[in-house]
């Protein structure tokens, strides 16, 4: 044990004090969030698409004009209930308002329909179209507004791109960091080193995997804190599904990362097939976006990328509060990569750099 | 040209390669070690004994086998032939054992970077599971002149320090022996004696070394004995006195002088010279003398120049040296074995080849 946890802190100290690891793990991670943060992340609250639908009445034709005249909102207007609600899941619709039925010549009930998943947006709505029912009514007779909640699939862009940014830096750690240590280390003759100490491989490995796995965690919650800070980001979900989902693609990309550095003859080759594997699947994941854009021809090959299986397996559950049981198929293909990839490296481990 | 090999010489150096110095019980015992790379004989059929307490010293051109050889004593890798007791350890059937027993140097960039020379000392206290308290610690960097360097990262040490630092990993675990793989490549001279101290150091406390160097010198300096290897095979093995001992010789007298002045079968006949060559460098001789006393055929060569009135350019003498064992066993000379582009011609190769066979 003592030779383990030493490995492991010794591992721990060398990553934070390695530059370079710490900006590809962390700083561009980062700065992915800052800036796509601020581009797509603040645009939701200059118009408000609003739903009418209901019974008609004078009172529903004077909001119904508000809406028309005024610039902040964007009416759409439809007898077809269930098509204005399914347009508030998909968030095409920031609110749907419902007229009922007049009694006694009084105002008719008003239901405003709201998107839950907007967070502090759904209350500016809110707020905004209630003084509208309030203002034409000139608040004469209790009013009755009702607030009804929506649970929808719509998620805001930086709910959407958080769990994608930490799968991303996952990735980078896990296939860029672990294998161009490796033979780095293998390079210098550090392997051989290590192999004539007491110490066996499959613990200097777990040393290494378990260090990482450390700082994928630290990585993550680091991430999710700045989003927080600076874009509201608000973080949803199991802790223990999404531990078990970050577990998951932190052991599955250190496997790939084990396996490149056990056929990659040099530090550079390493970087290279690396990058190589990286560049394709950050576009290609639904990192940045959903991937329904993409040519049909090429929609069942991102399915079956490592980092599509990580992007699913955390933001399900870090935005939909998805259970495991909701996740199994990406954890079960993470769970598949992380055998193959080591087998595949102890397939080909070499400890020495040198020919023969 | 070069010496051709003289099997008298040979013969010579063999019989007192049961000599030694150090009175230690043998501490490593390989017999007819041998490791091929295909059809290449990377290692061929090698005896060795190392005692208790001695610096030995393994020696040769690049490519001779040296540390393959190491390699397999310290079973990191596997011989296709032979047999390697390390301290009562079968290296062979039980590799895993020996690494509790043994220490070991590699290049000195096998050193995590980031790690400050006390956090790595540290470190390897733990894999070994011995002692790693502070004092412990001070006790190691003070082995190895590295105590002021305690905070520094590995990356901020000079290439001495750092194959320092190697040296004294290799020491965590107290071993009986420990393997030094060229210590001293890539150092300057200052560095590389500082170094011999170090060793020097390490041996008189008790522990065996056994360290490779491709450097004539080295060996001649530090090592109590040393194993002459070329071409995968051990061509001589003993303590430097006895190897040049061993030799028809005891120095070598050089000079200039006008081309023609002086002609090969009269320097040959001068006083006390074993062997005589002349070899044209422009309008210039170059004169090679071996010779068992320089004195007396110092004073015949100078008599002889003085009788022809030719004046002699250059004129120097040296002790025999490890050099010239080289080049009387494998009629070669050293210096452009250890020249990296440098290949012998392949005729001196096949005659080696036929005589080995003998």
């Amino acid at each position: 044990m003592r030779p383990l946890l030493a490995m492991i802190v010794a591992n721990l100290k060398m990553t934070m004090r390695n530059r370079g690891a710490i900006f590809w793990n962390l700083l561009f991670p980062a700065i992915f969030i800052v800036i796509f943060g601020m581009v797509f992340g603040n645009d939701q609250t200059i118009t408000i698409a609003v739903g009418v639908t209901g019974a008609d009445s004078e009172y529903r034709q004077q909001v119904t004009y508000v809406f028309t005249e005024g610039d902040e909102f964007d009416l759409h207007e439809s007898t077809d209930r269930a098509a204005l609600m399914a347009d508030l899941e998909d968030g095409e619709l920031d609110a749907v308002v419902e007229f009922g039925e007049s009694a006694d010549n009084a105002f008719p009930p008003a239901v405003v329909h709201y998107n839950q998943a907007n967070g502090p947006t759904a209350d500016i709505v809110n707020s905004v179209i209630q003084q509208v029912l309030m203002g034409v009514a000139q608040a004469e007779s209790p009013l009755e507004v009702t607030l009804e909640p929506v649970n929808s699939d719509s998620v805001s862009f930086i709910e959407f791109f958080v769990p994608g940014i930490v799968a991303m830096s996952l990735m980078n750690s896990g296939m860029i960091g672990l294998s161009t240590t490796f033979t780095t280390w293998r390079e210098r003759g550090i392997l051989r080193r290590m192999r004539l100490t007491p110490f066996p491989l499959p613990s200097f490995l777990l040393a290494r995997i378990l260090s990482q796995v450390v700082v994928a965690f630290a990585q993550t919650l680091i991430l999710i804190g700045l989003a927080t800070l600076l874009f509201d980001y608000r973080p949803t979900g199991n802790i223990f599904v999404i531990t078990i989902a970050i577990l998951a693609v932190s052991l599955a990309f250190l496997a790939i990362g084990f396996a490149i550095s056990s056929v990659a003859r040099t530090t550079e080759s390493a970087a290279g097939i690396s990058n190589l594997l990286v560049f394709p699947m950050l576009f290609l994941s639904g990192v940045f976006f959903e991937t329904d854009s993409a040519p049909e021809w090429i929609q069942p090959l991102t399915r079956l990328l490592p980092l599509r299986f990580a992007v699913d397996a955390l933001r399900e559950p870090m935005t939909r509060g998805a259970g495991l049981i909701d996740i199994w198929q990406p954890l079960l293909a993470l769970g598949v990569i992380f055998a193959l990839a080591l087998a595949f490296a102890a397939r080909f481990f070499r400890w020495d750099s040198r020919a023969a | 040209m070069a010496n051709v090999s003289d099997p008298g010489a040979l013969a010579k150096v063999h019989q007192v390669t049961t000599a030694r110095t150090n009175s230690g019980a043998p501490i490593i015992e390989a017999r007819g070690l041998t490791k091929r790379y295909g059809e290449l004989f990377a290692v061929n059929g090698i005896d060795l004994t190392v005692f208790e307490g001695e610096i030995f010293g393994i020696l040769g051109p690049n490519g001779a086998g040296k540390t393959t050889t190491l390699e397999m004593i310290e079973g990191m890798r596997k011989p296709d032939g032979g047999t390697i007791v390390v301290a009562g350890i079968d290296v062979v059937a039980d590799p895993r054992r020996l690494r509790q027993a043994i220490g070991a140097q590699l290049q000195s960039t096998a050193l995590f970077d980031y790690l400050s020379a006390a956090e790595l000392i540290k470190l390897y206290c733990a894999l070994y599971e011995v002692d790693d308290s502070p004092a412990r610690i001070d006790e190691l960097l003070g082995l190895v002149d590295l105590g002021e360097k305690r905070n520094a990262k590995v990356n901020e040490l000079s290439g001495g320090q750092k194959q320092r630092l190697a040296i004294t990993l290799a020491l965590v675990n107290e071993p009986k022996v420990v393997f030094l793989d060229e210590p001293t490549t890539g150092l300057d001279p200052a560095a590389r004696r500082s170094l011999w101290g170090v060793v020097q150091g390490v041996r008189d406390r008790g522990t065996t070394v056994v360290l490779t160097t491709h450097y004539m010198e080295e060996a001649e300096v530090l090592c109590d004995r040393v194993a002459l290897f070329d071409r995968g095979r051990l061509i001589a093995c003993d303590t430097t006195q006895a190897l040049i001992r061993g030799l028809n010789m005891s120095a070598t007298i050089k000079a200039t002088c006008e081309a023609g002045s002086l002609d090969q079968a009269e320097l040959a006949a001068l006083p006390a010279v074993t062997g005589a060559t002349v070899s044209a460098i422009g309008s210039q001789s170059e004169l090679s003398l071996t010779t068992t006393s320089a004195q007396q055929s110092m004073i015949g060569l100078l008599e002889l120049a003085a009788r022809r009135s030719v004046t002699l350019g250059d004129l120097r003498s040296s002790q025999a040296n490890l050099e010239d064992v080289f080049l009387s066993l494998t009629g070669r000379s050293y210096a452009s074995d250890t020249e990296p582009a440098t290949d012998a011609p392949a005729s001196s190769r096949r005659r080696r080849r036929r005589g080995e066979a003998a």
